[in-house]
């Protein structure tokens, strides 16, 4: 059953004025409950705006965003409690923090959506144990986090609020390869564990092989592709005339492929590759 | 949204006013203030006008946009306009219970908003046609005798500088806070003042904590840039005075002069 | 004679603390490109402002072409010869045009007008911003602010830039033009440092070091250090993805002769191993 559906979504930044820019253009999409979507496109390709219209902090020039079959917009004075059911994790996130502690900052989504103090207090937690955020660290104040941690407790915060979709625009950016992985990790061992809806925003394609079951393309505001990893990475040509890159062992065996090796397409991982050309090369006598 | 707020209204363009030196200009600017409270009878404030409005025709920027930035205060000229026709002395030309008006009193009204309008008009004028770069730098410059008393006039000039440099960009964080704690479920837009108050703290923290770290690295960038303060360091735009200033500080001159001799020829209107 | 030479440094923030750097060697020769990597918080964004005096030893020395660091008098002739650009490309920019934020450092270097306007103009057309000279900065993309946070470092005519992690905030597009003109300015023959996590960035010096909590950890050419794949997994780094596949098959018996350390590499690597 799909979670979101979207439709002829379009949003126009400065309508009737000399700077007016289509940002979504005509936009319709259907995601499943319980799925990972990978959104990629290069910077202002409107993935960013396209991904607030979610969650209705912004409000669609024209089309409509259902959540579980009811359009959001259906009572604009009760578009709060739909913040609460998408959660939106921004770029750069740690950014946000700005209580006396950790454990205080986390506790801010729940507290605005009105749950009793225990309710809160088990959100908090069990947030915090998703992110990997200590009970020592919860009693910290979040500016005297390092990077990494300031990164997973503003992300603990939305996760608090028990949101049925969550987005996460970069959550990587800046990290080094370890935070990366861990951060990855907890992401999807959350996923595992909560089965709710994740769309994931990034121009790390090695990132999104990893996590995502399909991926939106975007590009100039249109949804260009819309279709598992497999098949959106095999298509590099395309994909460059946007300009966008493939992972690396997704355009080497592609290549090959290319050169006429019996080489199967839609690789993605680095093991996918090794396995591969490890029969590809048995194959061929050479090994 | 908090993003339109524009700062400095300057208008890029290439008229006479736009190619004038930026010191020059404020130095008109001060002239032209005095003049205009220097006006004491209709003649003279004829003169100051027509001088105004020369000016304004000269910086080829549309009147549309002086008629805006009379907009805003409009309500200050009419307070002050209507209030200005009940003081006047003299025998009444209209009375009804104990507001009495007077033809002084009339004058005195058109001379007050006139005055502010003339006010108005050239100072917009000036923001108009000066780039906020260009106006700091002037200012760095004509205040350097202040030095003396010692006033860290480089100092001042150089924070105005890095002001005007991060006014957009720390807007645009707040716009990014916003829509984030917006995201956690803050309520910005609901309630009374106190809690609108209240509901700003989780904004307003973070863009502080921002702001501090900013001007933090921006210190580290200059000083790699091997700044020391305003010693020793030479600028690259100097600013020349040309023909066209020199032109117009005659005429400036001229109109002092014209003013001066209608307040001594003239009589007074009160 | 080595150009910048940092001879067992030892650093703390604060005294009493732990140390961030335990003892670094680095030599850097004139006209190197040299990538300093390594993951967060191992040390390298402060051996960076080790290069130009922003931070001094609390053991050891460091040497910018035969001028010690911790001699105060000194410190402004190293920042002419050693620039530093900064991550965040939006704090690094003073002014509100983009030719007068350029001619920040030359001004402050006490040239005259002319001669700054000249450097301006050239550091402008050398990173590709002359176009956009008038501008505001707000209104540029990441990718076009770093590069005229370059400009503004390169219009003082140092010998050597030091880049700490120019593109963590780019993105690919803005990496890709950083990376470019990080390039052409080796061309020129500046020396560069380059600090950063990403691997394939690194591939481009000429000699990587690799740190890890305050040591250095390894260093060689870039094929010497990513051939040692485990090492760097273990310390937490990665290694592009064609010189992991690469280093996978050799495990395998694959035999090549020269590890790859990106997609075109590898590919013609694998043609000559099928041909």
């Amino acid at each position: 059953m799909s979670i979101i559906e979207v439709k002829n979504l379009s949003y126009v930044y400065g309508a009737n004025t000399p700077f007016e820019k289509k940002a979504v253009d005509n936009l319709s999409v259907s995601v499943n409950k319980g799925e990972v979507i990978g959104l990629i496109g290069h910077t202002g390709s409107g993935k960013s705006t396209f991904v607030q219209m979610l969650n209705g902090l912004l409000r669609p020039t024209s089309g409509q965003v259902f959540l579980d079959g009811a359009d959001i917009w259906a009572k604009p004075k009760e578009i709060r409690k739909i913040r609460f059911r998408v959660g939106m994790v921004f770029q750069y996130p740690e950014y946000q923090l700005f209580d006396e502690t950790v454990y205080k900052d986390i506790s801010f989504g729940p507290a605005n959506q009105g749950l009793s103090p225990d309710e809160i207090d088990s959100k908090v937690r069990r947030a915090a144990k998703f992110t990997g955020i200590s009970d020592e660290l919860l009693d910290k104040s979040p500016f005297d986090l390092s990077g990494g941690e300031k990164r997973r407790a503003a992300i603990a915060g939305i996760i608090a609020m028990d949101p049925d979709v969550l987005v996460l625009d970069e959550p990587t950016a800046g990290l080094d390869p370890m935070g990366r992985n861990t951060l990855l990790a907890q992401i999807m061992q959350y996923h595992k564990q909560r089965k709710n809806t994740i769309f994931f925003v990034s121009h790390s394609m090695e990132d999104i092989s990893r996590v995502a079951d399909r991926i939106m393309v975007m590009n100039k505001g249109r949804l260009e592709m819309f279709d598992t990893p497999r098949k959106v990475f095999s298509e590099v040509e395309r994909l460059g005339k946007m300009g966008l890159r493939v992972p690396q062992v997704s355009k080497i065996t592609s290549e090959l492929a290319c050169l006429g090796y019996d080489i199967p397409e839609g690789i993605l991982t680095v093991e996918q590759a090794f396995s591969a050309l490890l029969s590809l090369l048995k194959k061929e006598g050479k090994l | 949204m908090i993003r339109d707020i524009t700062l400095g209204q300057f208008i890029p363009g290439k008229g006479v006013i736009h190619r004038m030196d930026a010191r020059v200009k404020i130095l008109l600017l001060i002239a032209f203030i005095s003049l205009i409270f220097c006006a004491f009878n209709f003649a003279s404030l004829g003169l100051v006008t027509a001088a105004v409005v020369a000016v304004i025709l000269l910086s080829g920027i549309s009147p549309k946009m002086y008629f805006k930035s009379l907009r805003m205060i409009i309500i200050i000229i009419l307070i002050t306009s209507v209030l200005n026709i009940f003081y006047g002395t003299g025998t009444p030309i209209f009375e009804w219970g104990f507001i009495k008006i007077t033809l002084s009193g009339i004058f005195r009204a058109i001379f007050v908003t006139v005055r502010i309008v003339c006010l108005i008009l050239v100072s917009s004028c000036l923001t108009f046609t000066t780039s906020p770069t260009d106006l700091t730098d002037a200012l760095e410059r004509l205040m350097k005798p202040l030095k003396i008393f010692r006033v860290k006039v480089h100092e001042i000039a150089m924070m105005m500088t890095i002001a005007l440099r991060f006014v957009p960009t720390l807007l645009e964080e707040t716009d990014k806070i916003m829509s984030a704690q917006k995201a956690r479920g803050a309520d910005m837009e609901s309630g009374g003042l106190i809690k609108k108050v209240k509901a700003l703290t989780p904004v307003l923290i973070p863009l502080f904590v921002s702001a501090f770290r900013r001007a933090y690295e921006l210190a580290v960038a200059m000083e790699c840039r091997c700044y020391r303060g305003g010693d020793g360091r030479t600028r690259m735009k100097v600013l020349h005075m040309k023909r066209i200033d020199w032109i117009c500080i005659v005429f400036t001159a001229l109109l002092l002069a014209g003013v001066i001799l209608c307040n001594i020829f003239l009589p007074t209107v009160f | 004679m080595d150009f910048i030479s940092a001879e067992n440094v030892r650093f703390s923030y604060e005294e009493g603390t732990k140390n961030v750097l335990n003892g670094v060697n680095i030599k850097i020769k004139r006209g190197e490109f040299v990538a300093l990597l390594g993951h967060n918080g191992c040390g390298k964004s402060t051996m960076a402002k080790m290069f130009n005096a922003m931070l001094t030893p609390s053991f050891g020395k460091v040497f910018v072409d035969g001028m010690d660091t911790s001699v105060e008098d000194d410190v402004y002739n190293i920042r002419r010869k050693v620039g530093l650009v900064l991550q965040n490309p939006d704090n690094q920019l003073v002014a509100s045009i983009i030719e007068e934020d350029v001619a920040f450092g030359p001004e402050n270097l006490g040239l005259t007008p002319e001669e700054i306007r000249r450097r301006v103009d050239e550091a402008l057309k050398a990173v590709d911003m002359y176009d956009y000279r008038t501008h505001a900065p707000h209104k540029l993309s990441g990718g076009q602010k770093q590069r005229v946070a370059i400009a503004g470092i390169l219009a003082m005519q140092p010998d050597c830039i030091v880049f700490d992690e120019p593109t963590a905030m780019l993105d690919p597009r803005g990496r890709e033009e950083v990376l470019s003109t990080i390039k052409t300015l080796r061309d020129r023959g500046i020396t560069i440092v380059l600090i950063t996590h990403y691997m394939d960035e690194a591939v481009m010096a000429d000699r990587v070091i690799v740190m890890d909590s305050g040591n250095v950890l390894t260093e060689g050419t870039p094929v010497e250090v990513f051939s040692q794949v485990n090492l760097l997994k273990k310390h937490g780094l990665d290694v592009p993805q064609a010189t992991e596949l690469a280093y996978k098959l050799l495990g395998a018996g694959v035999k090549f002769d020269k590890m790859p350390l990106d997609e075109s590499e590898c590919v013609s690597m694998l043609r000559e191993v099928l041909a």
